[in-house]
């Protein structure tokens, strides 16, 4: 693994509009289990999620046209497709509109209940470490805002928090997984 | 705003998280380009991102990476041009659009091509079509000549029969031709003869069946019977003035000068 291949996103981007090989290989190697993590937070069924993600993949690969990078990163414009998808496909299996600002948003929970679980696929340790080193309001910060894909406003709106408060927050959460990932990198 | 009031803004956040507005997007570019140093902040952002939701993830099924990729659809030869990736963007801007406009040509060239083999594909199928209706036309015509020339002849078939001067002379069989029979109709002023042979058996091989007509008890040549003609009931035979009876004999093909009596089969009285 030492010999892996990197691209810069720019590299990544001219590779996948040729419809290279190797753009989705490495595609999937560098971003399958990120976006799985995301969509199975969603769906809280591995299987289902497993359906969600190879929708995902199709429609990255189909409709890399109309992906533009001045609106934005590479992993943002797929993580939306996935989050899209994963949220039509609870909408569709559940027959209920779910309503962004009254759901019980719990994907985060989810994990931890999901690790209490006696046959638990999880890396437990890791993610163990992660969760319990994580606080509550941040937890409920990066599933609605990364998971749900909720804009800041809407976070600002469900916690009833003023939305300065929420932009400091959401930093704060993010920079508690960074510092968290930088420690289990180095450990 | 310096690269510290961004980083520090949460805006950097929202742009990776994908809930910025289009506005604030537009701002995160351009920063990125004034202050390079923000980009490796993006980078380590959406890198904590990835890795949390990769630790939280159930682990992925190895075979999944193989069933994805046999739904896609791949460039089948490594392009050249993509291992020069390296390059500096502006000139892989060009090669690309570059790439494209030959990409695009060669698709429209291909595309038109395909057309155009369509079309005359379509073109050679119509024409064929068109023959074959030109021909069924030309047919129709013909058939529509003979269907009136044949009507014409009933017509005047039908006129000599309702002409009162006409008269019915009933032929009645015998020797080979008993329960046969034969139908003459005369003109009693003009003495014009017509002959209707459509009762008949064919005459036996190289024979041929031939009128006579009775004058003053002699028999007078009135004619050959053309059993082959399709055209009309009627034949018309030779006009006999005072003829008081008909008789066919069977004789030899091209008929003969004086009747063969033991060959006679059809006989009437006027």
């Amino acid at each position: 693994m030492a010999t892996k291949q990197t691209y810069t996103q720019d590299e990544l981007i001219i590779l996948i509009r040729e419809k290279n090989q190797k753009a989705f290989s490495y595609l999937y190697d560098n971003y399958s289990q990120a976006l799985f993590g995301v969509i199975n937070g969603i769906i809280n069924n591995v299987e289902e999620s497993e359906d969600v993600l190879q929708k995902t993949f199709l429609k990255i690969w189909n409709n890399f046209s109309t992906y533009d990078s001045e609106k934005g990163r590479l992993y943002t414009w797929m993580l939306n497709i996935g989050r899209n998808l994963a949220i039509d496909s609870t909408r569709s299996k559940h027959e209920k509109i779910r309503s962004k600002i009254q759901s019980t948003s719990e994907s985060v929970y989810k994990f931890e209940n999901n690790l209490r679980a006696e046959d638990n696929k999880y890396d437990s340790i890791g993610l163990s470490a992660i969760l319990n080193t994580l606080k509550e309001e941040h937890k409920s910060i990066i599933d609605l805002a990364y998971f749900e894909g909720y804009t800041q406003e809407e976070i600002s709106k469900k916690l009833n928090l003023p939305l300065g408060t929420v932009k400091t927050k959401v930093r704060q959460a993010l920079l508690k997984l960074r510092e968290l990932s930088k420690k289990e990198i180095i450990s | 705003m310096n690269s510290k009031e961004v980083i520090s803004s949460g805006l950097l956040e929202s742009y990776v998280l994908g809930t910025a507005s289009a506005e604030e997007t537009a701002l995160v570019n351009r920063l990125c380009r004034e202050h390079p140093e923000l980009v490796k902040e993006i980078e380590a952002i959406e890198e904590s991102l990835i890795h949390f939701s990769s630790q939280v993830s159930p682990s992925l099924n190895k075979a999944l990476k193989d069933k994805i990729a046999s739904g896609l659809t791949f460039d089948a030869e490594e392009s050249p041009v993509a291992k020069v990736i390296s390059i500096k963007n502006e000139t892989e801007g060009r090669l690309t659009i570059y790439k494209l406009g030959i990409a695009a040509s060669l698709l429209l060239f291909l595309t038109s091509l395909m057309y155009n083999v369509q079309l005359n594909h379509k073109l050679s199928r119509v024409s064929g079509e068109l023959a074959e209706l030109n021909a069924a036309k030309s047919y129709l015509a013909e058939e529509l000549k003979v269907q009136q020339a044949s009507l014409k002849t009933m017509v005047s078939e039908i006129q000599i029969l309702a002409d009162p001067k006409v008269k019915t002379i009933a032929l009645n069989g015998m020797n080979v031709l008993e329960k046969k029979s034969a139908m003459i109709h005369m003109n009693m002023e003009t003495s014009e003869v017509y002959f209707n042979a459509s009762a008949l058996p064919a005459a036996p091989t190289a024979k041929q069946y031939q009128l006579w007509a009775i004058v003053d008890g002699k028999p007078v040549d009135a004619g050959m019977i053309d059993m082959n003609s399709t055209a009309s009931v009627f034949q018309k035979m030779k006009s006999i003035k005072g003829a008081q009876a008909f008789a066919v004999t069977i004789e030899n093909m091209g008929g003969s000068p004086v009747p063969t009596m033991e060959t006679m089969c059809l006989l009437g009285n006027v």
